[in-house]
């Protein structure tokens, strides 16, 4: 599941893409237009540079810009790098897998559910654009306040 | 989707070409013509398939080399059936000279086949250049003549770029009789190096081998093993090239520590390949084909344990000399006094040798191919290189590009030409699959 980590980095890249090409943000600006708290970006920021989503520039004048064009960048590819494994639950990845005490993993319904689950998160997430986010329109967020009411069409293969 | 188009002519009737055409000769569609040109005289029998020695074997095991996508076992059979191989002799990694007649046979059948229908045909003739007509394309040969179909598929397979400098290509006409004795240099210390020793050996060749390249790295050699199971959503994808080696490092890491041999874990992302490479930014498909390839290839690519072990043991004894550094200087007297700067000391050395045989294997530019119908292509902008320039920039649906960005519906390609966005498509395996899906998609 998304953690506030994977949530946060999100927002922050949203924040990174509004910007005009080459533009740098402050951090404390990203912080304070996102609700984030400070020290937890900076961690966040780091490792999304690792991964060569943002460039950062030191000093006075320093801050964040995305590292390439924000079409180019898939909520997926940000999502395995801050989260790990998209998985929906623990047992229900290969790399990251964790057994369930409780569950017998052949038998468990649960988890074969969530297998296919799994599959259909990568197929959205590896569909859109940090761009096709940040260009969602507010209006239309602030109206869907159910899921079938989302202005994103979603066509996920089983 | 490229739609429906009933006649199709396949430029190159090697590997790639035959697969295509039995693949695309499953639909049922009775108004199907396929056309398969090919200048050899013999089909299914490119640069990979045409050598005779019996030491020259296949690099994947018999199991993984089925023409089908969907039929994997579909060699395997062939082989125990002609008696080429028993059940428990597997894995088996037959002579390519075997598995150009596998080719050959397949497409024999396929001809008696449609031979009523009319649905094949077989051009040996040269090709020389694509037009695209009002109707559809029109394919120039050497004889004068043309061909003329809906579309066209460029399977012209791995480029026979000619040898630089003072190498020369083994088997070419330059390939004149030597001097057992004498010693001669490979450009190169890959597949293609290890094939050029058998070759030596096979014709009695008695003089020490100095193979040399950038990195000096010979391939590793097979092991049976099953590959780990991985999935799309386990692996990073779009990232820098840094961050996903890392990860990758780490994989295989975790997995030697549970008792699990490397090439698991390297054939485990096999299925993923084409996605990682189409994921990742611009900058790191360059960095990973300047820095990081030469690795992946002598793990990803290997050779048949046979193979290895007489190599090595050449390696041992003296025999073949790996040397990792660059080529400075040749100078011809009688012989080739060649200098070879160390990648590691820096230090020149010179050898003495009485030929140098070219086997960089490496694609120099696409668009300096031998091949004419590429060339002319390029030339006249109705297809363009790949950013990297390693073959022919194509869309996902093997479609290629103008140079002005069009991507064209009639004139495809498939194979190594699209290496460039689908990465590892010089293999069967690779091949067959992007075979099947291209027949669906051209004929539903």
């Amino acid at each position: 599941m998304l953690t506030k980590k994977g949530k946060y980095g999100l927002k922050a890249l949203v924040h990174l893409a509004r910007l005009p090409a080459g533009q740098l943000a402050f951090v404390n600006d990203v912080a304070t237009g996102n609700n984030i708290p400070k020290k937890f970006l900076d961690a966040i920021l780091g490792e999304l540079r690792n991964a060569g989503f943002v460039q950062s520039r030191k000093g006075k004048d320093g801050g964040y810009r995305l590292a390439r064009p924000a079409d180019e960048i898939k909520v997926g590819h940000v999502v395995r790098v801050l989260d790990g494994p998209l998985a929906p639950i623990p047992c229900a990845s290969r790399t990251q897998y964790q057994r369930c005490e409780d569950c017998d993993e052949a038998t468990c319904q649960v988890r074969h559910l969530m297998l296919e689950v799994r599959q259909a998160i990568a197929e959205v997430l590896d569909q859109r654009s940090l761009a096709e986010m940040r260009d969602m329109v507010l209006d239309d967020l602030s109206v869907a306040r159910d899921i079938d009411d989302l202005p994103v069409a979603m066509k996920v293969q089983a | 989707m490229t739609g429906r188009a009933n006649s199709i002519i396949i430029v190159g009737g090697g590997a790639s070409g035959v697969v295509l055409a039995a693949h695309l000769l499953k639909s049922t569609n009775p108004d199907l013509r396929v056309t398969l040109i090919e200048k050899r005289p013999h089909f299914g029998q490119g640069i990979a398939y045409s050598t005779l020695l019996s030491a020259h074997v296949l690099n994947v095991s018999a199991a993984g080399m089925s023409a089908y996508a969907d039929d994997p076992g579909n060699f395997w059979r062939w082989l125990l059936e002609r008696g080429f191989a028993t059940p428990e002799q597997a894995p088996v990694y037959a002579p390519r000279s075997i598995y150009a007649r596998y080719l050959g046979e397949l497409l024999d059948d396929l001809e008696a086949r449609e031979k009523q229908t009319g649905r094949l045909r077989l051009v040996r003739e040269e090709s020389l250049s694509i037009t695209p007509t009002a109707s559809g394309v029109e394919v120039a040969l050497a004889n004068g003549t043309s061909v003329v179909a809906h579309l066209a598929v460029l399977a012209t397979g791995h480029d026979e770029e000619p040898a630089q400098g003072h190498a020369i290509r083994m088997g070419s006409e330059a390939d004149t009789a030597l001097d057992p004795d004498r010693s001669v240099m490979v450009l190169g210390t890959g597949l293609s190096m290890v094939d050029a020793f058998l070759a030596l050996e096979q014709r009695g060749h008695r003089g020490d081998i100095i193979a040399v390249s950038r990195r000096g790295l010979l391939p590793s050699p097979h092991r049976k093993g099953n590959p780990i199971k991985l999935d799309v959503a386990d692996i990073p994808l779009g990232t820098q090239l840094s961050y996903f080696v890392g990860w990758f490092r780490d994989l295989i890491k975790e997995n030697q520590k549970a008792g699990i041999d490397w090439r698991d874990v390297v054939d485990g992302l096999r299925p993923f390949n084409q996605k990682i490479w189409q994921n990742w930014p611009a900058s790191a498909k360059r960095r990973f084909v300047e820095h990081t390839k030469a690795w992946w290839d002598i793990h990803r690519h290997r050779m048949a344990p046979e193979v290895y072990a007489r190599v090595t043991e050449a390696v041992q004894s003296g025999r073949i000399r790996l040397v990792a550094g660059r080529v400075v200087d040749i100078a011809k007297g009688g012989e080739f006094t060649v200098q070879v700067q160390s990648r590691h000391t820096q230090r020149l050395e010179t050898f003495e040798v009485a030929r140098i045989y070219d086997c960089s294997g490496i694609v120099r530019d696409i668009s300096t191919s031998s091949n004419s119908v590429v060339r002319s292509l390029v030339d006249r902008g109705l297809a363009r290189p790949d950013p990297l320039r390693i073959g022919l920039d194509v869309s996902a649906n093997c479609e290629t590009i103008a140079s002005d960005g069009a991507v064209s519906a009639k004139i495809l390609a498939v194979g190594p030409l699209t290496r460039g966005t689908f990465f590892e498509i010089d293999a069967i395996p690779d091949i067959r699959v992007q075979c099947a899906r291209l027949s669906k998609q051209l004929l539903g």
